[in-house]
């Protein structure tokens, strides 16, 4: 299963971003080229988390000891020792990445590709204090096939939600339309469908 | 709390003397809950009703949960009448106290984390240095460590090649000797006591032994705090909290030489506290 992590507009070129799927720490960086990786937040040295790193144009850099790794995941450059031809078994661990419909994805087992989906605009992601079931029961939800997202219709309005599993008590929702769409429309309802799922659980 | 002797028979410091006020005061070590009762200038320190040895060295106040087999560790330069005496305070950080010392004995850190202060990117490298294990004394040193500073303390005119030696004395101590900007012949002593509060959180206590008589305390105390609260930063950022002592879980290269001197040194100890637990031993 494909599972959206981020809103790709909330990992502009040359930035880092922290995301916690499902209790396991992940590092997204977008290089200056433009495209986005997915690691194990964690350098393979130290294990300093990633996601404190810096990107150099298609470089990510340890914020610790500065080493830099390529958008292949291996290390490329140890600055203590700038002579050392790095050993090609330094790797950072990297997951599969899609980007498609307004949304990061990862997956973390199987082997089926990334759906195709129509283009969506991204409107925001909000954290919402239960689990996922509860949050898709309140929701009135219509799942599609292959990939975690849903739609849901509010005053009128589609919207097209990815979500995310953070721990056993927290859903990341990544709000997104396929038309021109009011983000304040968007975010009120997003808000309302996280007080109907908090009341719920609690 | 740990049964576990490697941890228990070793001296630990609750803080430096000077903050502990008279009457009772409480403290945590190893998992223990203790009570420090300060009268004038003498210290009880009890751990459920039971009494524990007492030490005042360097001005720390000093205990142990267990029987340790030695006193507690020498540092000679804290008679030397012309050092300044700086308590550089607690700090709490969310991890284990072994990965504090191990960063105190980082020198590929400086251009990165302490930017521009005890390095700069354009000079990372770090020169091959010397590692031993001092088994008369069971210390490690690191001698012949040199690194490009731009400032390498509050003193600092300028950019300076700095000379280093670090003394672990015992798994959460450790001393660092540097060359003193107002004294080329002599070092200046930093010291990082850690008291272990939980495997995956630690007390540090910075406390340094300075020729300098032109900076203020408080310029001597901000600029370790500055440092300090760097580290910090990527102390508790670092996964897991706990040292992982199993072979592959993290990449050493030549540069880290005294981590793998190190976590060699706490295996041959049986010490676990603070570690990541292991799959690749049998019980």
């Amino acid at each position: 299963m494909w599972v959206p992590i981020a809103l790709g507009r909330d990992v502009p070129k040359g930035t880092t971003r922290a995301v916690i799927v499902e209790g396991r720490e992940l590092a997204l960086w977008r290089g200056e080229s433009g495209s986005v990786q997915v690691w194990e937040d964690r350098c393979p040295h130290r294990g300093m988390r990633l996601s404190f790193g810096f990107v150099r144009g298609d470089s990510l850099n340890c914020l610790y000891h500065g080493w830099e790794y390529g958008t292949a995941a291996s290390c490329r450059r140890i600055p203590a020792h700038p002579d050392l031809d790095v050993p090609s078994t330094i790797k950072a661990r990297a997951f599969p990445v899609a980007e498609a419909a307004g949304m990061i994805w990862t997956r973390d087992s199987g082997e089926e590709p990334m759906p195709a989906l129509p283009d969506a605009r991204p409107l925001v992601s909000l954290a919402i204090e239960a689990r996922p079931e509860l949050v898709l029961m309140v929701s009135a939800a219509a799942p599609q096939g292959g990939a975690q997202i849903f739609a849901d219709e509010v005053d009128g309005m589609t919207f097209h939600i990815g979500w995310h599993q953070v721990d056993d008590n927290k859903t990341m929702l990544h709000c997104t339309t396929r038309v021109a769409a009011d983000p304040l429309l968007a975010l009120g309802a997003m808000r309302a469908l996280r007080e109907r799922a908090e009341r719920r659980a609690a | 709390m740990t049964t576990e002797p490697a941890a228990l028979n070793q001296w630990y410091t609750l803080g430096a003397c000077k903050d502990f006020g008279q009457g009772a005061s409480a403290r945590r070590l190893l998992g223990e809950n203790l009570s420090v009762t300060r009268q004038g200038e003498r210290f009880i320190v009890s751990a459920s009703g039971r009494f524990l040895p007492v030490k005042t060295d360097f001005g720390h106040l000093w205990t142990s949960l267990g029987t340790p087999a030695r006193g507690l560790f020498d540092m000679p330069e804290v008679k030397e009448v012309d050092r300044r005496h700086i308590y550089c305070g607690a700090v709490t950080v969310r991890a284990s106290g072994l990965r504090l010392v191990e960063n105190f004995l980082d020198l590929a850190h400086f251009p990165y984390v302490h930017s521009d202060i005890l390095g700069i990117e354009d000079k990372p490298e770090v020169a091959k240095y010397e590692v031993e294990q001092r088994r008369e004394v069971d210390e490690l040193w690191a001698t012949k460590c040199e690194f490009f500073q731009p400032k390498a303390a509050a003193a600092s005119a300028g950019g300076q090649i700095s000379q280093y030696m670090y003394r672990v004395v015992t798994p959460f101590n450790v001393i660092l000797y540097k060359t003193s900007p107002n004294a080329p012949n002599r070092w200046d002593v930093i010291a990082l006591f850690v008291q272990p509060v939980e495997p995956d959180l630690s007390i540090a206590h910075p406390f340094m032994l300075m020729i300098d008589e032109t900076s203020s305390d408080a310029e001597l105390i901000g600029f370790q705090q500055m440092i300090f609260l760097q580290d910090k930063i990527v102390l508790e950022n670092q996964r897991p909290r706990l040292l992982p002592l199993q072979p592959g879980r993290e990449t050493p290269t030549r540069a880290d030489l005294s981590s793998v001197l190190y976590r060699r040194w706490l295996k041959e100890k049986e010490l676990t506290y603070g570690t990541e637990e292991r799959s690749d031993r049998v019980a």
